[in-house]
């Protein structure tokens, strides 16, 4: 065991420069605190939308018509088109956390900023979408409609929250650079849209579900 | 132990006071980031709390004493006895344990310097408080949650509760568990990454092990109460239909939605107990714990058990017997690892060398009481028994002795144990015999008879009841020993009230094997002088470790003196990894917290354009937070 | 024969000493008329047996591990086992004994008995089977029963042949209640959108009390029902009764007090078969006369009490849905005489 204070144990406060913090980030035999907080967290929503999808289905397994009367069955293809664009972030996002921890701050600036335009794009559209159905029927006329426009709210609470801490990271980074500090914060960052993508294929299948 | 440092080390803890130097005053207060007093603030929040419940609890008392009692009005005693009931589970217990105990002890017997977000932790203070405080406003306003503290739709709907009194639950709740949250995140963080070089998972203290069991349980479970939070406040302040029936919806949904998070939290009130009760019992009875493997094992299993098991709250609501009898199997297998646990206390003490000291009493009562409670479960999960005497007085029995007989016993033995740790003074051992003397008859006198009452047929949550009915004298019994109880509580407040002032000094005051003994009482702000390295789960009772920790401090190495720092090592091995710099004393978490109970008051008034207003004053508040940024995320 | 007896008293006997005092002067005295251990029906019974073999289980456990920790006390300066000494693997056997080995084995027991063969018996009557059905409708806090699909529509009293398995069918017109009378059978959620089912059974004729167990607001403690276990001849006769609509006032102050009735807001509320009052709000009052109690059970139904209930009803039950009507003492009497009449 190497002893307390000894050399080649990071210090990661003193990593200031993308360099160095991305020297800090290899060093490490262990996931950082800040990781561990961020899957922690995305363990709760995780248990949250879980939670939500639960109530859905208990509500459909319980309805004789499901939607009820009155309401069709859901439009697939405008959310389904959605739903993938959102998921190409994912792998936009990816990009920027390699880059991240390379230390190429450019790059991962870069990366972070286009995925922040599509989700941007995204939620501007199903908030549309979610326009269009408050059109058709309304959260107070069925159990259905409160469910439905419940879990779509929420997730598209997520993607704003998502692309508020976009916001926060770009200008964070753009201005103090990786530190060992914002470098975390890329990689919190990264594993939140991963799950957020990942989220927004199971909600879609749970609405769509009467569809399909 | 640190007190007598050499001259030599004196002058590193010197620096390293100075480094840590604390904020004095109320200011100092407001922006500390320090465990430990977020930990005795927790604590004195949660004991006035438990005042609080207590003279709820003594009212009900009172107006129960005989028949036809007209001390409270009914509807004042339905907010009573609501009040009492959350009052005692999410303003007392959870925060005295995880809040109070948990901060204050997990990062000393882990050998840290600190929680793994401080800012976070002073932030999950502050929102406990905040929702406290709300929930209680609503009660001083005489419109205080009504329907019981699971709070069954649709007597919780509008339709038939008009006022705002369940808005005060249901955000009050939402906004209590964002707090829970975050501290539970912080716990698993914290046990995880800054446990001392050394300390692998194995030789964790089985307190921590209680503590991480109890943190995951609650990560997991509160997601489902704030749904069914959110569905009860969408049902009733924009007229959505989740558990209406006439619109498609169900009621049972929110009963389903809540046990699923109902039942977990029963374990989580009672793992931080399992978790006092084995740094106890090591202490006095001189010995290792027995089967420590199995204990720690039975403790994450309980944990996860835990989540299978919540429809034996709704035996009666007609489910199929397929589902119920799944449920009961649940219930009885949870059994097992309580079980495990508690012959291992037993044994431990059977085998050891038992000093009856006060603390120790206060466990062996615990083990009584838990074992009466337990057995009282078992008859319960039995189906056709809890069919009858659901929602009567034998569940208050049971509840109260699980509840304040396993997990309040432990709270109050640690009270006494780690009164002289966060002291420096030991409190009056005859005096706190007697205390729990008083506690001990009083909690047998108030809640046992209620078994026999339930099974007479008297259900709960009546404000009043006939004569002639059999319940007469048992009632006037409880009544009489929730005063003696009530007499015990006081004075074991007293004790330590009167020690804090004039109880003799002494440091340490007993072989404790866990690492909060290594230090100072009451610890300095870093803790450790110098950080421990560990290598079994006693490591207070590894003589050798100890002094070769003396000896590194002489030499003035391992300080980690170039300011807040402490070091992470690896989550399984704890192999020294990173050494981080804790960000210092911060004015945003109470300010934070301050927007959040904006954005609750104003949803409960009903001004969602204001609330939306708090939202974004919130992520500003963030946005300074992250003004200087630390070492850590967080 | 009474079903509560001959098992507990063999029982009993086998029960410490002190257990019996404690336990059974609250259980089997004081002639509680809630006691879910004064049983007259199969499944009650059932369970009553059930719950005393469990108490004596759990007394045997209880002293077992009191008896350790007693044992630890004494040999509080001696370390090591009893007998055996300091041996750790010992000391592990025997928490896998009592932690794991006995408790499965009882807990097994337990679950067989209980959950797989009792659960059988209360579980909801099989439809066909029972010769008799009574709707039972929860209000904020009264009980509505109904017979016949409601040609007899009755409150608070519910009354059954004895020997005959009724399937009670319960369900709620607000609120979540829970329909329980403790002697003839457990207790079942009334809860809205859901049509719940209970067997009622009684072996022998008497009066049973039960009461609301799910809190149901302001004054669920006073939601409480009688059950009459009568001769199927007495019954038919009850229910002949029940079905007729009602008589026409004969003395003069009951045609007033039915001129006040049906004048004042009572007929906006009650129903009274034969009559204009058709209100649904409250219980049926068609023979509201032939009724032992009131208010669910809250006072007897004396005119003593009827007109303190009529003159200020908030008086008895606080919060109820029946307002205080503010009517003169003779108004009072007039509709208590003319409710009077109504057998
Ligand atoms: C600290 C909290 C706590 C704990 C630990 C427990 C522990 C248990 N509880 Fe309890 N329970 C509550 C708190 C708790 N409960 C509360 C608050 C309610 C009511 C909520 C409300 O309605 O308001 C409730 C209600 C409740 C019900 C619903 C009753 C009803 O509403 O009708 C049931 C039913 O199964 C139940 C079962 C159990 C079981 C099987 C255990 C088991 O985990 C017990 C295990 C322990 C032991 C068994 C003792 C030790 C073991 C031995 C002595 C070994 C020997 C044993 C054998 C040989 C078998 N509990
Ligand atoms: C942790 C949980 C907890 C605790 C500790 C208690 C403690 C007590 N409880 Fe209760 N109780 C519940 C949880 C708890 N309870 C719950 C969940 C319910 C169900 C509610 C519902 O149905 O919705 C309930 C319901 C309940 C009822 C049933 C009400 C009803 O159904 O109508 C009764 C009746 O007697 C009761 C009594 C008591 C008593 C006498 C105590 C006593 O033990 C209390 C003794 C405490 C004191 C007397 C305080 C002493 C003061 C101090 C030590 C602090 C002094 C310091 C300062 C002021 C700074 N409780
Ligand atoms: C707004 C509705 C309302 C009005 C008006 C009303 N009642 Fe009632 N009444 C009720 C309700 C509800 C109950 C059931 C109360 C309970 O038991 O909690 C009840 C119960 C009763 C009972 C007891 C019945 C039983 O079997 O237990 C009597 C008798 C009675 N009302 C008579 C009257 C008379 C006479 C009047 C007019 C002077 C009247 N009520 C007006 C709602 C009303
Ligand atoms: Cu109806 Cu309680
Ligand atoms: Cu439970």
């Amino acid at each position: 065991m190497s002893e307390i204070g000894a050399e080649g144990v990071p210090r990661s406060a003193t990593a200031r420069s993308d360099a160095a913090a991305a020297r800090v980030d290899r060093g490490r035999q262990a996931q950082p605190s800040g990781w561990w907080g961020m899957v922690l967290f995305l363990c709760s929503e995780v248990t949250l939308f879980g939670t939500l999808i639960g109530s859905y289905f208990y509500l459909d397994f319980i309805a004789r018509r499901w939607p009820p009367p009155g309401i069709k069955a859901p439009e697939v293809l405008g959310p389904v088109v959605a739903t993938a664009v959102l998921v190409a972030t994912v792998p936009l996002m990816w990009l920027a956390l390699r880059a991240a921890r390379d230390g190429r701050r450019r790059t991962t600036v870069a990366w972070i900023a286009a995925a922040m335009a599509v989700q941007a794009a995204y939620l501007a559209a199903q908030v549309l979408l979610f326009g269009h159905d408050l059109r058709q029927f309304t959260p107070q006329g069925s159990a259905y409609g409160s469910i439905y426009f419940t879990l779509l709210a929420a997730h598209h609470a997520h993607v704003l929250f998502g692309l508020l801490l976009d916001g926060a990271v770009l200008w964070k980074v753009a201005r103090h650079g990786l530190t060992n500090y914002w470098l975390i914060g890329v990689r919190g960052l990264a594993l939140y849209w991963y799950v957020v993508g990942g989220l927004a294929v199971v909600v879609l299948f749970t609405v769509l579900s009467p569809a399909l | 132990m640190a007190t007598m440092v050499s001259p030599q080390a004196q002058r590193y803890v010197d620096e390293l006071d100075e480094i840590w130097v604390e904020r004095s005053g109320l200011l100092g207060w407001l922006t500390t980031t320090n465990h430990k007093r977020i930990g005795i603030m927790y604590f004195f929040t949660a004991l006035a709390f438990f005042g609080a419940g207590g003279v709820e609890a003594l009212l009900i008392r009172t107006q129960l004493i005989g028949p036809n009692g007209h001390l409270l009005s009914p509807q004042a005693y339905d907010e009573v006895f609501t009040m009492h009931g959350i009052t005692m589970i999410f303003l007392f217990v959870i925060p005295m344990t995880t809040g109070a105990f948990g901060n204050y002890l997990v990062p000393l017997m882990i050998g840290a310097r600190d929680m793994a977000f401080p800012r976070l932790n002073a932030l999950s203070y502050w929102i406990y408080l905040g929702s406290g405080l709300f929930m209680y406003v609503a009660l001083v306003q005489g419109h205080a949650p009504n329907a019981g503290w699971f709070d069954y739709v649709p007597l919780a709907s509008k339709q038939f509760d008009p006022g705002n009194n369940i808005d005060f639950y249901g955000y009050g709740l939402i906004f209590n568990g964002i707090s829970s949250t975050i501290a539970s995140i912080n716990f698993i963080v914290t046990i995880f990454k800054l446990r001392a070089p050394g300390m692998s998972i194995n030789r964790m203290p089985l307190f921590c092990f209680a503590f991480l069991a109890a943190s995951f349980a609650l990560l997991f479970a509160l997601p489902s109460l704030s749904v069914a939070a959110l569905f009860l406040e969408l049902d009733r302040q924009l007229g959505f239909h989740f558990y209406d029936a006439a619109y498609g919806g169900n009621a049972l949904l929110w009963q389903n939605l809540f046990w699923i998070f109902g039942h977990p939290e029963v374990y989580i009130i009672i793992l931080p107990a399992f978790g006092i009760a084995t740094s106890i019992i090591p202490t006095f009875v001189h010995r290792r714990m027995v089967f420590f493997p199995l204990v720690a094992l039975s403790e994450i299993l309980v944990a996860f058990l835990g989540f299978g098991v919540w429809v034996h709250h709704m035996f009666t609501v007609g489910f199929a017997t397929l589902t119920t009898v799944y449920f009961a199997a649940a219930s009885l297998i949870i059994v097992i690892p309580s079980a495990i646990q508690l012959f291992a206390w037993i044994a431990t003490i059977l085998t050891g060398t038992p000093d009856f000291q006060t603390p120790l009493l206060f466990i062996v009562g615990f083990i009584v009481y838990f074992i009466i409670g337990g057995l009282s479960g078992i008859t319960v999960a039995a189906i056709p028994f809890d069919q009858q005497v659901h929602d009567s007085y034998y569940i208050v029995a049971h509840f109260h002795f699980v509840i304040f007989g396993a997990a309040v016993f432990p709270i109050l033995g640690g009270m006494y144990f780690w009164f002289p740790k966060v002291t420096g003074r030991v409190y009056h051992e005859l005096t706190g015999k007697i205390s729990f003397w008083l506690t001990f008859a009083g909690t047998f006198i108030t809640f046992f008879p209620m078994h026999i009452v339930g099974i007479l047929g008297m259900p709960r949550r009546n404000y009043t009841y006939p004569p002639g009915m059999g319940w007469t004298l048992l009632n006037f019994i409880e009544s009489i020993g929730a005063y003696i109880l009530a007499a015990g509580l006081v004075l074991i407040v007293a004790n330590l009230a009167v020690s804090y002032v004039r109880g003799p000094r002494r440091d340490p005051p007993y072989e404790g094997d866990t690492l909060e003994w290594a230090t100072t009482s009451p610890p300095p702000p870093y803790n450790f002088p110098v950080i421990p390295i560990v290598s079994s789960p006693y490591p207070m009772w590894d003589k050798d470790d100890r002094e070769r920790d003396r000896q590194r401090l002489d030499r003035g190495e391992g300080l980690l003196n170039l300011g807040h720092q402490t070091p992470a090592t690896t989550a399984q091995d704890a192999e020294l990894d990173e050494i981080l710099t804790m960000p210092p004393h911060s004015a945003w978490p109470p300010v934070t917290a301050l927007t959040l109970a904006g954005i609750f008051a104003m949803l409960v008034m009903g001004h969602y354009w204001i609330a939306v207003g708090f939202l974004a004053l919130g992520g500003l508040t963030l946005l300074g937070w992250h003004q200087h940024e630390a070492s850590a995320a967080g | 024969m009474s079903w509560s007896e001959a098992a507990p008293r063999r029982l009993r006997r086998l029960l410490p000493p002190a257990t019996i005092v404690t336990v059974s002067i609250g259980l089997t005295g004081c002639g509680s008329k809630q006691s879910i251990l004064t049983t007259r029906s199969k499944p009650a019974h059932d369970i009553a047996l059930l719950w005393w073999w469990m108490l004596a289980a759990a007394v045997v456990v209880f002293a077992g591990a009191v008896a350790l920790l007693i044992v630890a006390w004494a040999r509080r300066d001696t370390p090591g086992l009893p007998f055996f000494g300091e041996r750790e693997d010992l000391s592990q056997g025997m928490v896998l004994l009592f932690g794991v080995g006995i408790p499965f084995v009882a807990l097994v027991a337990l679950f067989g008995v209980s959950d797989v063969y009792l659960v059988g018996q209360t579980a909801p009557p099989n439809p066909r089977t029972t010769p008799m059905t009574i709707d039972v409708v929860g209000h904020q806090w009264w009980w509505e029963v109904r017979y016949d699909g409601g040609r007899v529509d009755t409150a608070n009293e519910i009354h059954i042949p004895v020997d005959t398995r009724v399937d009670v069918i319960a369900t709620t017109a607000d609120v979540i209640h829970s329909f329980w009378v403790p002697a003839l059978n457990r207790k079942i959620d009334m809860i809205p959108g859901i049509t719940n089912r209970v067997l009622l059974y009684a072996s022998a004729p008497g009066e049973y009390r039960g009461q609301c167990s799910q809190f149901c607001g302001v004054q669920h403690a006073h939601m409480s029902l009688e059950v009459f276990a009568q001769r199927p001849a007495e019954f038919r006769a009850w229910l002949a009764g029940q079905e007729r609509p009602a008589p026409a006032p004969l003395t003069a102050r009951a045609q007033a007090g039915k001129q006040l009735f049906m004048t004042d807001q009572c007929a906006s509320c009650h129903t009274i078969a034969g009559t204009p009052a058709d209100g649904t709000v409250g219980p049926n009052l068609t023979h509201v006369a032939s009724r032992t109690t009131l208010a669910a059970a809250e006072i007897r139904n004396t005119p003593q009490e009827l007109a303190a209930w009529i003159r200020d009803p908030q008086a008895i039950k606080p919060g109820d849905h029946m307002p205080d009507l503010g009517l003169s003492s003779t108004a009072v009497s007039e509709i208590v005489a003319y409710l009077e009449e109504l057998r």
